[in-house]
């Protein structure tokens, strides 16, 4: 038996490796069924930022709640949603977590925790303030996160709820998911102050940069950050540095982005090949076992691409039920 | 002020990106702003223009430290006031990580710059003092844990490298020589270097690069410990104090608690104070390569995780003595007072 240097065990370990190598066969298949014109809306894909919501999520109980943006496929596989329900819910079937009338923007799953993507920038946010406060009268420990986009963290919302969450010290992480891009514009023309963890010190929160293509940084740094919230310590700001494979939507031309960037991220900054290099050189998990891992996910891709095009849409009543809650 | 000060140039580092890390949260760590790292850059180009240096050298970046630059200084030109230097970026590209701080170095050393003035933590000095060969270098600390860079108002170290740099305080007050640990994996297929200290940890990832799991830390190499800082080097510095100027460095052999025959209370993080267990330690001599006792894990470089490594690897650590030097900035004020260099000298200003 190999000595095991990671603070995972070797199953948790194949889990964070299926969970990263789900969401990008998830996102691989979207954009190609996306392309034959048969799903309906747009599509903003997560390939390439896998070890973000994995590093995060693998600390989060099923009670924690995730408020996700519109880049929300990875978020939700992450925190446990069913596959096929959501690629239902993407084909706009009745099968689909949300009743095929969500779609990819707004798939949710509130037994899973996960509060819902959205397809407003920054709405997020104060979404998780709320969950948070709940947590906190609660007194049981649960602890809410927001995803949030660099773009979107210009927004008002945004902001009002760093403040909220300081003041009323709410267990919540803001999570900033830096990509580089505000749909096309670069961050470097978009956001004064040119720091997320300068954003955080101005509430009265610490705020953590991380290089969000690694894994182990980003698991480490979340660890740290959701302990702290956990235990009473309150909202902190976590920016993860990252890189996303496709464009902002489905069809973007990227124009904005220099000659051979994708292929060069492709090629180097891949945080799951990082991810198996480094688990595999330790000798904890070996190919033998990604590559039977990475069988077991397609196959599951297929089938969910399968039955959500066998699947039926919405009828008309559908349209009028899950609109009023009652309490 | 002679005519050759004109001429001077001195280079600069500002890393806008230490001071990030996770040590906000599982210590007490502050982080320095961005505005507030240009004030630091403004005060050091006051010194610098207050003795003479026209020209100053920058690395690019988009961390928003040239940007408020800019602004500041285009708002004093508007205003008639050109106490500060002529700023010019290398020509090299910003990629955000230390890349452009080797890039950047390697065109300050090429073009001549006379000094470096650096801005970050221990792992900035590092990445500049790879690469500035005889160039001296001038810390400013804006990072968590450091020991290389010292703490000082900004305004005097500019003084004193403009001071170091147009001459008018000679190169054997003004310089100081420094040590570095060489790391070397498989006979130099992979090396680098340290300017404090290199720990060794049973981790076996990079992870989030900063160290506080002290039941990891296995051995410690430092080049000077000093029992008034914190971090990974205050572990020697609570043992055997050694300072930069003295021969040799640190060698000690740590372990889990539990099994250790001595246990140390050392500050390793600002306001985190941690018990280490001790197995050994010995002083160390230079130029004598010493082998890893510890066969796999994670080796760190002035406080970050930078280097893995596996029972397949062969890896020695050598220390090495007057490997680059650094600008003295109290030799050089000591000595400006000393001589009155400042005595009834006109600072070498433009009209206002």
């Amino acid at each position: 038996m190999t000595d095991n240097p990671f603070p995972l065990s070797r199953e948790e370990l194949l889990k964070i490796y299926q969970s990263m190598r789900t969401i990008r066969e998830f996102e691989e298949r979207v954009h190609v069924e996306f392309s034959r014109g048969d799903i309906p809306g747009f599509v903003h894909l997560y390939a390439g930022e896998e070890a973000s919501a994995t590093g995060i999520m693998t600390h989060l109980r099923q009670e924690d709640r995730i408020a996700s943006t519109h880049r929300g496929h990875g978020h939700c596989i992450a925190k446990g949603v069913d596959v096929k329900g959501m690629m239902a819910e993407i084909f706009g079937k009745k099968i689909g977590v949300c009743g095929g009338k969500g779609g990819s923007m707004h798939i949710a799953d509130l037994d899973k925790g996960m509060m819902g993507a959205n397809g407003i920038l920054g709405a997020g946010a104060p979404l998780a303030c709320g969950a948070a406060l709940a947590a906190k009268y609660r007194g049981n420990g649960d602890i809410a996160i927001s995803f949030i986009g660099d773009g979107a963290s210009n927004q008002g919302t945004f902001l009002e709820s760093l403040n909220l969450a300081s003041i009323w010290n709410l267990p919540v992480i803001f999570v900033v998911e830096n990509n580089g891009y505000a749909e096309s514009t670069s961050v470097d023309w978009a956001v004064a102050g040119d720091s997320y963890v300068d954003r955080a010190a101005g509430f009265g929160m610490p705020g953590i940069t991380v290089d969000g293509t690694d894994f182990f940084a980003v698991y480490e740094a979340a660890g740290e950050v959701i302990r702290n919230a956990r235990e009473g310590g309150g909202p902190s700001l976590l920016e993860c540095k990252m890189i996303r494979f496709f464009g902002h939507f489905e069809g973007d031309a990227q124009t904005y982005r220099a000659v051979g960037e994708v292929d060069e991220i492709r090629a180097n900054r891949d945080c799951i090949k990082s991810f198996s290099k480094t688990v595999t050189s330790a000798g904890v998990l070996t190919q033998d076992d990604l590559e039977a891992c990475d069988s077991k996910i397609v196959s599951l891709v297929d089938e969910a691409v399968s039955e959500a095009r066998e699947a039926d849409f919405p009828t008309e009543a559908d349209l009028l039920t899950d609109v009023y809650v009652n309490y | 002020m002679s005519k050759s000060s004109s001429k001077v140039t001195v280079g600069l580092v500002a890393n806008p990106f230490s001071a990030r890390d996770i040590r906000r949260v599982i210590s007490n760590a502050t982080s320095l702003q961005v505005s507030d790292r240009a004030q630091i850059v403004m005060r050091v180009l006051s010194g610098l223009r207050g003795c003479g240096v026209r020209k100053v050298l920058m690395m690019p970046e988009k961390g928003g430290i040239i940007r408020l630059l800019k602004r500041d200084l285009q708002r004093y030109q508007q205003m008639g006031n050109n106490r500060f230097p002529e700023l010019e970026l290398t020509d090299t590209p910003i990629s955000g990580t230390v890349e452009d701080t080797f890039a950047a170095t390697k065109a300050m050393v090429d073009s001549g710059v006379k000094t470096i003035v650096v801005l970050g933590g221990d792992g900035t000095h590092r990445a500049v003092a790879k690469f500035c060969r005889q160039v001296p270098i001038a810390g400013i600390s804006t990072g968590t844990n450091n020991a290389f860079p010292e703490h000082r108002e900004p305004t005097i170290t500019g003084l004193a490298v403009g001071l170091a740099s147009t001459g008018r305080v000679p190169e054997s007050v003004a310089l100081s020589p420094n040590k570095l640990l060489r790391i070397d994996i498989n006979g130099g297929e992979r090396h680098d270097i340290a300017l404090v200290d290199i720990v060794v940890s049973t981790e076996r990832y990079i992870g989030a690069r900063a160290l506080w799991r002290t039941e990891n830390l296995r051995e410690l190499f430092v080049t000077f410990s000093d029992p008034e800082v914190i971090g990974m080097s205050a572990i020697a510095g609570l043992l055997e104090p050694v300072s930069r100027n003295d021969p040799g460095g640190v060698h000690v052999s740590l372990d889990v608690p539990e099994a250790a025959s001595t246990l140390l209370q050392v500050p390793i993080a600002p306001g985190l104070i941690r018990t280490v267990g001790l197995q050994s330690w010995q002083r160390i001599e230079a130029g004598i390569p010493i082998i890893l006792k510890r066969s796999s894990g994670t080796i760190a470089l002035d406080g970050e995780r930078e280097l893995e490594f596996g029972t397949e690897d062969n890896v020695q650590v050598t220390l090495h003595e007057n490997a680059f030097r650094t600008v003295d900035v109290g030799a050089c004020m000591r000595y400006t007072g000393k001589h009155r260099l400042f005595v009834g000298t006109p600072l070498d200003l433009l009209p206002t």
